[in-house]
């Protein structure tokens, strides 16, 4: 008897790791500008993500809950109950703790005109999810993905003036001076036969002075003269030269 | 416990330790506060407030809640890839900004630093988030263990707890049933921090002008030069130092106050280890650097300068015979033949007997 109730009672230990689950009970949101007009409102289902929220840089988000016990459905005060902001792209985190009164019941206010420091730092494009963390000792921790959001662009977070060097740097090209310029090579030609040019006249002016004396000369050949020189007409320009 | 070490164990003595050479290997206390707490925010590491040491209730499991099984990043190059979750207990810290810092293992997600016992600490742990000037100490941008590469070229890898390396853990089952990755783990980390893991050194850097083999006294300006650069691994296993291409983003400077030019220097295809690349010196004069300069976090970093002048060129190395230059070349040249054919002429040409015969005939008459 004493050997039954043992193996029961060690049955029931084993099967008391099984904890009891937490859940939520009329979790809501609602997103109000600063003048307080409501701008959305809604229940959050637990099975099906609502549309992405959207915050703009003076919104307040109103977040409320009650943490329950699955099955007997008292309010439950969880050693843990943390918001988490995640950005799937950077990476970047956030975790905001939730005050939850002993009745199970909570309530979160996220004003941004004033954010809170727990925010990671956002990007324009692309938003944060955010989901719910509850840890308690006594039942199980679960995990509960709340919604998408999509937050102002904030600062990106500050680097160390070193960072840069640990990644490859931009490459530097040296632009030399051009180089130097000749004019073209006909051009050069040119000149080069100009500067040639006074041995054309020379060599022209000389055959014409050759052809102009040469009746004038004496042709000789064989020690005989062949052709006397014509006599220098005293009025022409070669008598008077 | 170990609260009080030897004499010579004091932060400063292993920080120069660490400035000689010698790699470190650091396990933070979680009771007590020793005075290697007092050297953990040197390294850019924040503790959190004395007594809270990390705690997550996540995922469900029969230990208690400050002992955390936590999932290793693949994609960490000390680790290796697909480590099984490890037993973690101890204390967690938040990162400095420092870039010589390298994460091998952060908190989960769900995981906070706290020193409460039971559910009624609630409002405690919110509390504790306006108090303390980091916040909450919760989530994935903690550390559990992190390296830090320091500038002279030594290791220290700070653990949050010895607990990790006791064989209690290596044997300790998974909540999912599987063996922990504790002995895998441990020693990663081992070997990275003692320099048997990702260890990078050069071996040798050459330059010389492009067509030569052995490097020049002075290079002139607008020279091809060509820069090689031979570069190791070490590998543990054969306890040798083994040529190494993978590098793939590594650049060379040539610098003189600023760099002139930075390029990149891929590896040569052919010879392992070796990076070499062309480039052509700029069009300024002065004493120039080749600077090496790779710095990537979890790898040695790699530095080498090599010194060389670059000169103007010689009064004989610029071009000669420019096109530009024909017509005075061809006035030189007709000129100097001019010269030479107007003397021919002249002293050729006078004919004296032909004059006195000239001058004879006519007077007679």
């Amino acid at each position: 008897m004493s050997i039954l109730s043992f193996c029961l009672l060690s049955l029931l230990v084993v099967s008391g790791t099984d904890a009891a689950k937490l859940s939520l009970q009329s979790p809501r949101f609602t997103i109000s500008s600063s003048n307080a007009t409501q701008l959305r409102a809604e229940p959050i289902s637990l099975a099906q993500q609502p549309a992405p929220l959207t915050l703009g840089l003076t919104d307040v988000l109103k977040l409320t809950f009650q943490v329950i016990e699955k099955d007997e459905g008292k309010g439950v005060q969880p050693h843990q109950t943390f918001l988490r902001f995640y950005d799937k792209v950077s990476g970047e985190e956030g975790i905001q703790p939730i005050r939850v009164t002993p009745a199970g019941k909570a309530k979160f206010e996220l004003n941004m005109a004033r954010p809170p420091t727990s925010l990671p730092p956002t990007t324009s494009s692309d938003p944060l999810s955010v989901s719910l963390l509850l840890g308690s000792f006594e039942y199980s921790p679960v995990q509960f993905d709340m919604f998408d959001i999509y937050l102002p662009e904030s600062q990106p977070a500050p680097q160390h003036p070193d960072e840069a060097t640990f990644h490859p740097l931009p490459t530097i090209v040296h632009t030399f001076r051009a180089e130097q310029k000749l004019p073209p090579r006909p051009i050069s030609a040119t000149f080069a036969a100009l500067v040639l040019a006074p041995w054309a006249v020379l060599l022209g002016l000389t055959v014409k002075l050759c052809r102009d004396v040469a009746p004038f000369t004496t042709i000789y050949k064989g020690w005989g003269i062949v052709r006397p020189p014509k006599k220098l007409i005293p009025s022409t320009p070669l008598a008077q030269a | 416990m170990i609260a009080d070490y030897a004499q010579d164990i004091t932060p400063q003595s292993l920080v120069t330790l660490l400035e000689k050479g010698s790699n470190l290997l650091v396990a933070l206390p979680s009771k007590k506060q020793t005075i290697i707490t007092s050297l953990a925010p040197e390294f850019s590491l924040i503790l959190p407030p004395p007594g809270t040491p990390l705690v997550s209730h996540f995922p469900e499991r029969d230990t208690p809640v400050t002992v955390v099984p936590v999932t290793p990043l693949s994609s960490n190059p000390i680790l290796t890839p697909n480590t099984p979750p490890v037993w973690f207990s101890g204390v967690p810290f938040a990162y400095g900004n420092n870039p010589l810092l390298v994460p091998i293992l952060n908190a989960p997600a769900e995981s906070f630093a706290a020193d409460s016992g039971s559910d009624s600490g609630a409002d405690a742990v919110v509390e504790a988030a306006d108090k303390g000037g980091e916040g909450l100490w919760a989530g994935s941008q903690m550390g559990l263990v992190a390296g830090f590469q320091a500038l002279g070229g030594a290791r220290a890898t700070w653990v949050g707890g010895v607990e990790l390396f006791s064989d209690e853990y290596a044997q300790k089952e998974l909540p999912q049933g599987v063996k922990p990755g504790n002995t895998q783990f441990t020693s990663d980390v081992a070997a990275w921090t003692f320099q048997e893991s990702l260890a990078l050194r050069i071996d040798n850097v050459t330059h010389h002008l492009v067509g030569e083999t052995g490097p020049r006294e002075t290079y002139t300006i607008n020279d091809n030069v060509v820069f090689t650069a031979h570069i190791s691994k070490y590998n543990s296993g054969k306890s040798a130092w083994e040529p190494y291409s993978g590098i793939t983003d590594m650049q060379l400077e040539f610098t003189m106050l600023d760099p002139h030019i930075r390029t990149s220097l891929p590896p040569a295809t052919g010879n392992a280890g070796e990076y070499s690349v062309t480039f052509r010196v700029p069009d300024r004069h002065g004493v120039f650097k080749f600077i090496i300069d790779y710095k990537r976090k979890g790898w040695t970093h790699l530095q080498s300068s090599t010194v060389v002048p670059v000169v103007p060129p010689r009064h004989d190395g610029y071009p000669r015979f420019l096109s530009a230059a024909w017509p005075y070349y061809i006035g030189a040249i007709s000129t100097s033949i001019g010269f030479v054919l107007f003397s021919t002429l002249w002293l050729a040409g006078d004919d004296r007997e032909a004059n006195k015969k000239f001058a004879k005939t006519t007077k007679t008459e």
